[in-house]
């Protein structure tokens, strides 16, 4: 069992919000959600620490009943994502670059090549698309608390993903 | 050429390609969690500001309690204001045109209440000619058998300077408080009173032994109307006063105008019946004649009950014992029983009227607050698509 689902059944088991233990087993996850939606690092860093903050604020509001302290925790961030996309007026742009130059030692390297394959096509989505891939495979989340986060349902999830998935294995093809 | 062959290979690289935050970052935001994020803004320390999040932090349940705390806090305090102001503001008498216009005499000045009708006042004058009624009341504690004995007399007279010129029925009612030793004593004295006053005694009921009471139907002659019920209130302590006029002048005047009118029908009638020589005619005339006899009759007694009940009062006294214990001064479980009726009256007047402002804006908050928030959700899907 991750660390992030001890937290969960620890939270539940309990009927409060341990916050400590929920931003240890998530701090990374935000981000990277995050940073997938809005490709830039910057903002992401931004979004992460305003999410929390608003988490901390309001962790005494939070219903176990309703929820897990996952989704509850997405759906602040993505509220504070979306603040971010409308406060810039327009779709995130790479402005800078959402793969870290430090973690690229050899460019020559295969891994190198892949994320600078993935991250073109990643570009080539459209937010929605990439807020789906962030959620699911950078955050870690299940479709049922993707749903949650999104508000719609799971087999809904389930079939955008595969779409999503299909059109970046595209945009992957494409960029070869 | 195909880079991933399936979705589980394109999950894979996505999760090797997983954005990871700075340490520098990372560890930023490990001393402002560990912190308890402190606030920065120069606003923070405001009293307003810490409100505003102290509120927004609550969870809904808490907030509310709060709220419910606070609205119940309110309604005592406004109740314990209105309660602690004296209950004459919730116990007034009835207030009408006519009363407004009584002025309070002197102790015993009673002169007024045994004059007749004479001239119309100005202020009597602008009740015009339709029927008006009035009521007074009062109600006295365990002293106030004196007290009774002189105001009955400036009521019966305040009513009789109004009713100059015009007619009014008048009734009156007294409830006397007496021990049950003394019910007899005190039913002689009202035959006494009604004597005095040259009143009739319709109908009277008196009991004997623990329990007994009284009851006296009378008619007073109006005129006297004032001394006699400041004689039935100082018979014993008087427990209240109800008092009622009724003008009817307009049915009076009505109607004896209607009988001078039968009458001139009449006095024509005669003229042609001594004029006619025609049999059937005279019979035809005389037929008519005796109808408006007939009906001059009935006019006749009807003006006269309208001056009976302008000229005698109806009064009805009644002398009880039964609740004696209650008034003698001390604080019993009645009391108690009506005081926490007064006060949940109250109470439940000042919840009402708070319902009743506050209802409304908190529904126009509550739109509002729906709408921001539908408004919001709705830029923020937008966000996505642009």
């Amino acid at each position: 069992m991750s660390e992030a689902a001890v937290a969960e059944v620890e939270s539940r088991r309990w009927g409060e919000l341990d916050f400590e233990r929920l931003y240890r087993s998530s701090r990374d996850d935000v981000y990277a959600y995050a940073a997938g939606l809005l490709r830039d690092r910057s903002a992401a860093e931004d979004v992460t620490a305003t999410a929390f903050e608003r988490a901390y604020r309001k962790r005494s509001r939070f219903d176990a009943g309703k929820g897990s302290a996952r989704a509850w925790l997405f759906g602040i961030a993505r509220n504070a994502a979306l603040d971010e996309l409308r406060r810039r007026g327009r779709q995130a742009e790479l402005s800078a670059d959402p793969v870290d130059a430090t973690s690229l030692p050899d460019r020559n390297d295969q891994r190198s090549e892949l994320r600078l394959l993935l991250d073109a096509a990643l570009d080539k989505l459209e937010a929605r698309e990439r807020e789906l891939i962030a959620l699911k495979f950078f955050a870690g989340l299940s479709n049922g608390e993707i749903a949650r986060v999104i508000g719609v349902s799971s087999s809904n999830v389930g079939t955008r993903l595969n779409r999503t998935m299909d059109k970046l294995r595209e945009a992957c093809d494409g960029a070869i | 050429m195909e880079r991933f062959s399936d979705h589980n290979d394109l999950a894979t690289a996505l999760a090797e390609v997983r954005p990871a935050p700075r340490d520098a970052f990372a560890d930023g935001l490990d001393e402002r969690v560990a912190a308890g994020f402190p606030r920065r803004s120069r606003h923070a320390g405001s009293l307003l500001a810490r409100l505003v999040t102290w509120a927004r932090g609550l969870p809904p349940r808490r907030l509310l309690f709060a709220g419910g705390a606070t609205a119940m806090a309110a309604i005592v305090l406004a109740t314990v204001l209105i309660a602690s102001s004296g209950p004459g503001a919730s116990e007034s008498p009835p207030s009408n045109g006519l009363l407004s216009q009584f002025t309070p005499l002197k102790s015993g000045d009673s002169s007024g209440a045994g004059a007749a009708p004479q001239g119309a006042t100005p202020e009597s004058s602008v009740l015009g000619r339709g029927g008006h009624s009035a009521t007074v009341h009062s109600s006295e504690s365990a002293s106030g058998g004196e007290y009774s004995a002189s105001n009955g007399s400036f009521e019966a007279g305040s009513l009789a300077n109004v009713s100059r010129n015009r007619d009014i029925e008048r009734s009156a009612e007294v409830s006397l408080l007496a021990d049950p030793a003394d019910i007899s004593e005190d039913s002689a004295k009202v035959f006494a009173a009604v004597h005095d006053a040259n009143g009739i005694v319709l109908h009277s009921t008196t009991g004997s032994g623990k329990g007994a009471d009284a009851r006296f139907e009378l008619l007073i002659p109006s005129a006297r109307l004032g001394d006699a019920l400041a004689a039935f209130s100082s018979i014993d302590e008087v427990r209240s006063r109800h008092e009622a006029t009724d003008d009817i002048t307009r049915p009076t005047v009505s109607t004896e105008e209607e009988l001078q009118d039968v009458q001139a029908r009449v006095d024509g009638l005669l003229a042609q019946l001594s004029s006619s020589e025609v049999g059937s005619e005279r019979e035809a005339i005389a037929a008519e004649l005796r109808a408006e006899r007939q009906h001059a009759a009935r006019l006749r007694n009807q003006l006269a009950r309208l001056h009976q009940r302008a000229t005698y009062s109806r009064v009805l006294v009644r002398i009880e014992s039964g609740n004696s214990t209650e008034s003698d001064g001390a604080w019993g479980i009645g009391d108690a029983f009506h005081d926490a009726g007064h006060i949940l009256g109250i109470a439940a007047g000042v919840t009402l009227v708070g319902l009743a402002v506050i209802a409304p804006l908190a529904l126009l908050f509550l739109l509002a607050w729906l709408g921001q928030r539908l408004w919001l959700r709705s830029r923020r899907e937008r966000a996505l698509d642009t």
